[in-house]
């Protein structure tokens, strides 16, 4: 009988870890507690700069939209939305399938509570609750830094990924290693979330950015040949303009790739004997440089 | 691209506006739908295209009397919607019939 009892106690405490081992890591159940998990906030004590210029992009903020807006919240509010919950306490991480590239870390580290606790932060307006979840140096330089997943594995644990060279020895606690990604200094690796059309894997599609898309098939065909990151992280800038919370810079960002053209002509035009009709004509030409189509995003 | 042409006097005698974006459906009905939750395809693009040009010509009648008109061409980026308005260039040209 005691030997039975502890086939048992093996069987349902020990075996199942044993088992996920690397697999069934554990999840939030909390925003704070996912927030814990993808804490970067230890980065800016050696990347300061670097850590300054994030807290001002759109990646520090990626579900506050432009100048504060809560985008999310037809999600969180009953028939808005395919993809609404009828009450919010009963949300799941499906509900919020711009967590595809708005909070990555979520697909991969969250509970379904996560998304109640979301919804409910939604409805409130709690502004400074969801402004919590940030896109963190981690999710780039670790959860989203590998796509040849089959010859290259999954990013490992403890080991951040840089665009430069391999440092042996990190001074951090967590993550102690640097390995160079493959794909960092590529576009593709910034359209993993700058998209290439609609959503076709969800049961409800839908299109958010076609940046990338753009990109491959305008820009590309065009004889372009810059990348996302050498027009929009110049030097490593993490600001990664437009950061449109910034309203004088977005407009020099823009003038630099857009051009104006206006020629104007005014003349008397006849449309019939002695009838003159006196008309302006205003040519417009407009020329973009940028690696794919304005507006997109 | 908002044009706008007035008269020596600062009336409004034109104006016209051309939007540059791509535009999409939820692919169920003919609305154009703005915000990712609810589009699904794009079915027209008007957007600017890397390394093109895009070309508009828009002409303004003068009204009786008028023989001389400003015309103001200005460029802005709308994020969100249009009360989110970016500059982007804006050029002013006096047109006149006299000579």
């Amino acid at each position: 009988m005691k030997s039975l009892k502890l086939l048992l106690v093996l069987f349902l405490v020990v075996l199942p870890f044993a088992a996920g081992a690397g697999q069934t890591e554990k999840k939030a159940k909390t925003i704070d507690e996912l927030v814990e998990m993808y804490d970067s906030s230890g980065c800016k004590d050696c990347h300061a700069e670097i850590y300054t210029q994030w807290e001002k992009s759109h990646h520090a903020r990626p579900l506050m939209g432009v100048k504060g807006g809560l985008m999310l919240t037809p999600l969180a509010t009953k028939g808005a939305t395919a993809f609404s919950p009828d009450d919010p306490q009963r949300a799941t991480i499906k509900n919020f399938p711009c967590f595809k590239c708005h909070l990555p870390q979520a697909l991969i580290s969250a509970e379904d509570s996560v998304a109640v606790e979301l919804a409910q932060a939604l409805v409130a307006q709690d502004a400074t609750k969801v402004a919590k979840l940030r896109i963190t140096c981690t999710v780039c330089h670790n959860a989203r830094a590998i796509i040849h997943k089959r010859e290259l594995g999954e990013p490992e644990k403890g080991v951040l990924y840089s665009s430069k060279k391999d440092i042996d020895a990190h001074p951090d606690k967590t993550f102690t290693k640097v390995k160079k990604s493959a794909i960092m200094k590529n576009a593709i690796f910034c359209g993993q979330c700058h998209g290439l059309g609609p959503n076709l894997e969800f049961d409800q599609p839908f299109q958010c950015a076609n940046l990338y898309g753009s990109y491959l098939h305008s820009y590309i065909p065009a004889g372009g040949t810059h990348t996302c990151q050498e027009c929009h992280m110049k030097k490593g800038d993490h600001v990664i303009a437009p950061n449109f919370n910034d309203d004088k810079q977005t407009s020099e960002l823009l003038a630099q790739a857009i051009s104006l053209d206006v020629q104007t002509l005014g003349y008397e035009w006849l449309r019939k004997a002695k009838d003159y009709t006196p008309k302006v004509v205003v040519n417009t030409k407009i020329t973009t440089t940028a690696g794919h189509r304005i507006p997109d995003g | 691209m908002i044009v706008t042409a007035k008269s020596p006097d600062g009336t409004e005698i034109g104006k016209a506006e051309r939007h540059y974006h791509p535009q999409a459906t939820n692919c169920r009905d003919t609305k154009m739908k703005y915000g990712a939750q609810w589009k699904v395809a794009n079915l027209r693009d008007t957007s600017l295209q890397p390394y093109q040009t895009k070309a508009d010509t828009i002409e303004f009648d003068l009204p009786a009397g008028v023989r001389t008109a400003e015309v103001t061409v200005d460029l802005v980026y709308q994020a969100v919607n249009p009360d989110n308005s970016y500059p982007i260039h804006s050029v002013t040209n006096t047109v006149t019939l006299d000579r």
